[in-house]
């Protein structure tokens, strides 16, 4: 178990368990669900798992696992990071499809889309 | 061998993607929501694994973008809209469906001179309130 892909998947893990709470889905998801929400081997995921549990971000519950208090924050937290700098793109990064070219009302959202301010 | 009862629609490649990026021009949508959306385009909901997957693709490629939103009774959850570049990848998607569907209208209503085909059952949102935890 790499060092990096045993962050990589503690994040993906943290995230989806929050993501299954928030949405009503799963409280303490088993492995098997776990696995195919990810759409990962449960095998090669229960070490994982585990060794989350060890960390005190996951807690065992039945048959299958929850999250921590600590987890919760953790997986919240790294869930906003994750994309943070991909989906607000820079003023004039639109390309030569943008809809901003149609029309200066166009041209007017696309400005406060890629800034994050109305104009 | 499979009855026309056991087989499932036979949906175009990815097609989640663009029925995604419709219901979130449509509006802003959780994700519970939008599983429920997704039915009438032949997805039976039973794999919210597929769903979670694909927005996180969709946001990962800039198509969407989510930020956190209060629940009075449970977590904060995550409310995912469509981006400018989403719309725009919408738009080049639908017209592609657009020149498929074409063609399929070509081969059925050819098809249609010799057997009648029975119409597409138009299947409405179905209770998926059996898998909420709360």
């Amino acid at each position: 178990m790499g060092e990096l892909d045993a962050l990589r998947i503690r994040d993906e893990v943290l995230q989806a368990m929050y993501w299954m709470r928030s949405e009503g889905l799963a409280d303490a998801p088993a492995v098997s669900e776990l696995a195919r929400f990810l759409a990962l081997s449960a095998t090669a995921l229960a070490p994982y798992l585990e060794r989350l549990a060890g960390e005190n971000l996951l807690e065992h519950t039945g048959d299958g696992f929850a999250l921590t208090p600590a987890g919760e924050k953790l997986g919240k937290r790294t869930f906003a990071e994750e994309f943070a700098d991909l989906t607000r793109p820079a003023h004039g990064e639109c390309d030569e499809d943008c809809l901003c070219h149609s029309s200066p009302e166009e041209a007017a959202r696309c400005l406060e889309e890629r800034t994050g301010h109305a104009y | 061998m499979p009855t026309s009862r056991s087989l499932a629609p036979a949906l175009p490649r990815n097609f989640l993607r663009p029925c995604i990026l419709l219901l979130l021009r449509e509006h802003p949508a959780h994700g519970y929501e939008l599983l429920e959306r997704v039915r009438p385009f032949g997805f039976d909901g039973s794999d919210p694994g597929a769903l979670y997957r694909a927005l996180r693709a969709l946001e990962r490629d800039s198509l969407v973008r989510s930020a956190w939103e209060k629940s009075s009774s449970g977590p904060d959850r995550r409310i995912y809209q469509i981006t400018r570049k989403g719309a725009e990848e919408l738009h080049r998607q639908a017209r592609a469906l657009a020149r498929v569907g074409g063609t399929l209208g070509v081969f059925l209503s050819r098809y249609e001179e010799f057997v009648a085909l029975p119409r597409a059952d138009a299947r409405g949102p179905q209770d998926l309130s059996v898998l909420r935890t709360r």
